[in-house]
């Protein structure tokens, strides 16, 4: 049944849940990706677009690539690690949103939604591990 | 072209994609290719602001309620598997095919202005039935200001809708962009939501579909930070700025704006096939 007073689709707590996720992930994101480009120019004193191999995201699964990444940055952060974590802050948005989303509906106990959830996680994760 | 250019073509391409409804990468794809960048390149990297823009205008809708959570993650199990076909359908064929096929999905942007019927949901009256889409729970409600009331809503036809939403999460992961026109198109009149509802739904479902296609290219060798970060950072900021003027603008300048951008990116992009054949 629909609660008139809810709106949406009624899942109130998940729609809160959610919405916060979404924002913060954004937020996060442009603020890493703002200081990687500040901190890239100051290191190169260019705003050229670099086509050598640090530039691109590389590796097979990632999940390695964005702990390689993290490993690499504690021991000297540069702008392009930053620049590169803010692509991962915002590739791991709606894949947090996923995650939410199936711990909701699991502990609501709401097995058609839990499964269907589970199915985009799924497809999610192993098109992000497995190439 | 350099970062800080393309920086600052972003924002005014987050700018127009959030007044004419066609979202970032529509525009910045073809504006990439017209300054020389790779057209796959192109459209790997506009994906992520994809992400972007949607994830920050759905938090929004969601938070306001008019975006329909359940509804949006029965059709995310379509559009993510079409997303990724799609985006995998990209990684192998010929650039060539790549410019016909972004021109021909451009004129699908169409539809939206053309304007599907859609479900107008009477104030207090359930017109969708089914029993699938029952048993699914494919309902809501949502508080008109326009009219001041509640309406309630359910979808119709489940499964055909999710197999629309299939094609249209191919040609996203295929062609790097939202396909929001076509998106909302499907959820208007084949699953015969509200309006309202099935724009703000659509936009929740663009970021998960996009991060589907964006997992087929991460390590496809097309996805440069230093094209994405700026992309990413332009068109975001663009989109916000052009969310706050919408509303003081009028609707005729709004489809003039819509029709000469989709009119410039199609002939652009048939140009780059023509000349590339």
């Amino acid at each position: 049944m629909v609660r008139r007073e809810a709106g949406g689709s009624g899942e109130t707590r998940l729609e809160t849940w959610v919405s916060y996720v979404l924002i913060t992930g954004v937020v996060v994101s442009f603020a890493l990706e703002v200081a990687g480009l500040i901190l890239y120019y100051r290191t190169h004193h260019s705003f050229a677009i670099s086509y050598g191999g640090a530039a691109f995201i590389r590796g097979r699964n990632f999940f390695s690539f964005f702990g390689r990444t993290l490993l690499e940055a504690s021991r000297g952060i540069t702008g392009l690690h930053l620049m590169v974590l803010g692509i991962a802050a915002l590739i791991l948005t709606p894949y947090i949103r996923a995650i939410t989303s199936v711990i909701y509906f699991a502990s609501r106990r709401n097995v058609k939604y839990c499964l269907i959830t589970l199915f985009v996680l799924a497809v999610l994760t192993m098109s992000l591990m497995m190439h | 072209m350099d970062m800080l250019s393309l920086f600052l073509i972003s924002i005014p391409v987050g700018f127009i994609g959030s007044l004419t409804g066609l979202g970032g990468a529509s525009i910045l794809i073809p504006l990439m290719v017209f300054f020389g960048i790779p057209v796959k390149e192109a459209i790997a990297s506009a994906m992520v602001s994809v992400v972007a823009t949607s994830s920050g205008s759905a938090s929004a809708y969601v938070r306001e309620r008019l975006a329909n959570v359940r509804i949006a993650m029965y059709l995310e199990m379509f559009t993510c598997v079409g997303a990724i076909v799609g985006a995998t359908i990209t990684t192998w064929i010929a650039p060539l095919y790549l410019y016909f096929f972004f021109a021909a999905f451009l004129m699908t942007s169409f539809l939206k202005v053309g304007g599907g019927s859609g479900q107008k949901g009477r104030p207090g009256e359930r017109s969708g039935t089914g029993r699938l889409s029952g048993w699914l729970e494919l309902e809501g409600s949502y508080f008109d200001e326009a009219t001041g009331k509640t309406v309630l809503y359910r979808a119709d036809r489940p499964i055909l809708g999710g197999m629309g939403m299939m094609v249209a999460g191919l040609a996203a992961g295929m062609l790097g962009i939202g396909a929001g026109a076509f998106k909302v198109t499907v959820q208007e009149n084949v699953l015969r939501l509200p309006p309202k509802v099935a724009s703000t739904t659509s936009n929740f479902i663009i970021g998960m579909t996009a991060l589907a296609g964006t997992s087929v290219y991460l390590f496809s060798g097309l996805l440069n930070i230093t094209l994405m970060a700026p992309m990413a950072v332009g068109t975001t900021l663009g989109a916000v700025a052009g969310g706050r003027v919408l509303n003081r603008l009028t609707g005729t300048v709004l489809h003039v704006l819509f029709f000469a951008v989709v009119i410039l990116l199609i002939a652009q992009m048939l140009y780059k096939g023509i000349a590339s054949w």
